[in-house]
């Protein structure tokens, strides 16, 4: 029961959260500082997302990250980032950089 | 297109439904539930969270209310792309909007930052290619708990990270980006290390924080790029 409560309810709330940023956009100006603002929105998004979760990891994804930023910055590629960045975080955990 | 440029994306979605699948045996849910779970909620951090604190005992509530937070940003995520959703129909606005998840939404932008004209159908094409793996790999790891090692053993947990970074760096316009990004960040670590804000809540404030930045300082000319 516990089970089907939670799922229900995020389903529910997930939608409802998703459909009312649809709702919400079409609402807004579409010039002015509001449309400034929901075109800076993506990026701005997009690095606080790397930033939270290089805070909720610690040295080693910092350090991965770094690697990371500089195979997207020469490359601009996707996949060579991914593939960078796990075998960064796969070789320093290895060398015993985990312990912090 | 959408398809063969997920695919990088999807094998990380992939592991993550596996470890989901294999939490979500832990807090008694059977496959059923897995299945229902990821195609209505189709949120796999959210989910992840709900299950654990299942696991840790916390509660339905607490479960839920953490969970929920967590997808808040998701309103931004579908305020931000505000344009694909401009004069379709209400069924298709509620179809977008259900398939939008952080990896498909920040594949859409970076494929656009890259010249190319991609929108609405892009977006739901490599939502839906996520939400099949997803529902494949998550029912897989409940159905074979016992047998599945943990993603941050082969440091596939740092998979979305990576690929945000590149995402990032994609998105990047140069010179007027840099004030809104660094106050997002800033408001990020600040927010966090300090304790002011759990993640989920310092992530939305980054988010508008910068955008804030960005709203008041900006010109219109320098931000014409993103406003196809």
């Amino acid at each position: 029961m516990e089970a089907w409560g939670v799922i229900v309810g995020l389903a529910i709330a997930t939608f409802g959260i998703r459909l009312s940023g649809v709702l919400l956009g079409e609402r807004l100006p579409t010039t002015g500082p509001w449309a400034r603002g929901l075109q800076a929105l993506p990026g701005c998004l997009i690095a606080s997302l790397v930033a939270v979760l290089l805070q909720n990891g610690g040295l080693v994804e910092w350090l991965a990250g770094a690697v990371a930023l500089g195979v997207a910055l020469f490359t601009r590629n996707l996949p060579l980032t991914m593939a960078a960045g796990i075998g960064a975080v796969y070789i320093l955990r290895q060398t015993g950089f985990s312990v912090y | 297109m959408a398809v063969k440029d997920i695919l990088p994306l999807a094998a990380g979605v992939a592991i993550y439904g596996l470890a989901f699948g294999v939490l979500a045996t832990q807090a008694n849910l059977d496959s059923l539930q897995v299945g229902i779970m990821g195609a209505t909620v189709f949120a796999g951090a959210a989910q992840i969270l709900a299950v654990e604190r299942l696991v840790a005992g916390a509660g339905a509530i607490a479960a839920l209310v953490a969970a929920v937070a967590i997808n808040l940003r998701l309103l931004l995520v579908t305020a931000s792309v505000r344009e694909i959703f401009t004069g379709r129909p209400w069924w298709q606005r509620a179809l977008g909007a259900h398939m939008a998840t952080d990896e498909n939404w920040a594949l859409m932008l970076a494929t656009r930052a890259q010249g190319k004209d991609v929108g609405y159908w892009y977006l739901v094409g490599g939502g839906a290619c996520l939400l099949l793996t997803w529902l494949v790999a998550t029912v897989t790891g409940a159905l074979f708990a016992a047998n599945i090692p943990s993603p941050a053993a082969l440091g596939m947990d740092f998979a979305f990270t990576a690929a945000f970074i590149a995402v990032a760096r994609s998105l990047w316009r140069g010179a007027p980006d840099l004030l809104p990004w660094v106050t997002a960040v800033l408001l990020v670590l600040i927010l966090t290390s300090l304790k002011i804000l759990d993640s989920a809540w310092a992530l939305v404030a980054g988010g508008i924080g910068g955008a804030a930045v960005a709203a008041l300082t900006g010109s219109d000319t320098s931000t014409d790029k993103a406003a196809r």
